[in-house]
C-alpha cells in the first residue's frame, strides 16, 4: 500500500469507527422523550413567568436536600450503568450485572426519597389541585418518575440477559439501547431539578 | 487499554456532575443578582449535560449528527428558558 492510499483509507476508517450505540429506533424515542419533556419544561417557566409569586412560594415548600440527594442518586446511578456497558465490552457479564444492580440500588433510593418528598406534600394537605405550580410540580415529576420505573425494569431485562450470556458475537446493541434510556432518565432531571428546585 | 480510558473518563464526569450539583444548589448563597443566579444555574445545567451526552452516553463517538443534534439540546432548551425568565 502506498502514502496515497493510506491517506485515503484513514479518514474512512476513522468514518466507520463511528458508531451511534444502540439500536436507531431507541435513539428516535429518546428524541420524543426529549421534545415531549422540553415542551413541559418551557410551559413550567412560562407559567412560573405568569406567577411568579405563587412559584416562588410553591418551590419554598419543597425539600431542596431531598432534590440534591435524588439528583446525586440518579447521576451515581448513570455512572455505574456506563461502567455495566464498558464491562460487557470487556466480556465482564457477571460484574457487568453487579454494576446493574448497585445503578439499580441508587434508583430505588431516588424512588424512596420520591415518594418520602409526595408523602410529606400530602400531609401539609398539598396535592396536585392546590394551585398551578403544584399541578406543573406533580405531573413533571411523576411523569419523570414513571421514566425511572420504565428504566428499572428496562434494567432488569438487560441484567438478565446479560447474566443467561444471551448477547453473544460482540453484539450489545439491546444492552447499549438500555443504558442509553436511562442515561437519558439523567439527563432529564440534570434540567427537571434546577428549574423546579434550584431557580 | 480503551475500555480504561472510558471507565477513567466516566470517573471524572461522575466526580464532575457531583461537585455541579453541589455549587447549583448552592448558588444562592453566593449570587444575589436573580439574573445573574439563573444564567449561572442554566451554564451548570449545560455543563452537566454535555458530560452525560458525550461521556455516560457515548455520543461523543458516535456520527456527528447525533451528537449535534443532543449537544443541541441541551444547549438550546437551557437558552429557551433563561430568554423566558430573563423576558
Amino acid at each position: 500500500m502506498n502514502s496515497s492510499s493510506i491517506s485515503t483509507a484513514l479518514p474512512n476508517k476513522a468514518r466507520s469507527d463511528k458508531k451511534l450505540p444502540g439500536d436507531l429506533a431507541m435513539w428516535f424515542f429518546i428524541l420524543a422523550e426529549l421534545t415531549v419533556f422540553a415542551i413541559f419544561f418551557i410551559g413550567f417557566a412560562v407559567n412560573e413567568q405568569l406567577n411568579e409569586v405563587m412559584f416562588s412560594q410553591g418551590k419554598a415548600q419543597l425539600h431542596q436536600t431531598s432534590g440534591l440527594i435524588n439528583t446525586i442518586a440518579l447521576i451515581t446511578s448513570s455512572y455505574f450503568v456506563a461502567l455495566a456497558l464498558s464491562a460487557m465490552h470487556r466480556a465482564q457479564a457477571k460484574k457487568s450485572v453487579l454494576l446493574l444492580l448497585t445503578a439499580k440500588f441508587f434508583a430505588v433510593i431516588y424512588i424512596c426519597v420520591k415518594v418520602w418528598e409526595y408523602t410529606s406534600l400530602f400531609d401539609q394537605g398539598i396535592t396536585i389541585e392546590t394551585n398551578t405550580f403544584f399541578t406543573l410540580y406533580f405531573l413533571i415529576t411523576a411523569f419523570h418518575l414513571m421514566h425511572v420505573l420504565l428504566g428499572m425494569v428496562i434494567l432488569a431485562f438487560i441484567a438478565h440477559s446479560a447474566w443467561t450470556n444471551k448477547y453473544q458475537h460482540n453484539d450489545l446493541s439491546a444492552f447499549e439501547a438500555g443504558t442509553s434510556y436511562w442515561h437519558m432518565v439523567d439527563l432529564l432531571w440534570i434540567i427537571l431539578f434546577p428549574l423546579i428546585y434550584v431557580i | 487499554m480503551q475500555n480504561n480510558s472510558i471507565v477513567n473518563a466516566a470517573t471524572k464526569s461522575w466526580l464532575v456532575l457531583i461537585v455541579l450539583s453541589v455549587i447549583a444548589i448552592s448558588l444562592s448563597e453566593f449570587i444575589d443578582n436573580r439574573s445573574l443566579y439563573i444564567i449561572s444555574a442554566l451554564i451548570i445545567v449545560v455543563i452537566k449535560g454535555q458530560q452525560i451526552v458525550d461521556v455516560f452516553m457515548e455520543l461523543k463517538t458516535a456520527p456527528k449528527f447525533w451528537r449535534v443534534l443532543f449537544l443541541s439540546y441541551i444547549a438550546l432548551l437551557p437558552l429557551i428558558i433563561t430568554v423566558i425568565y430573563l423576558s
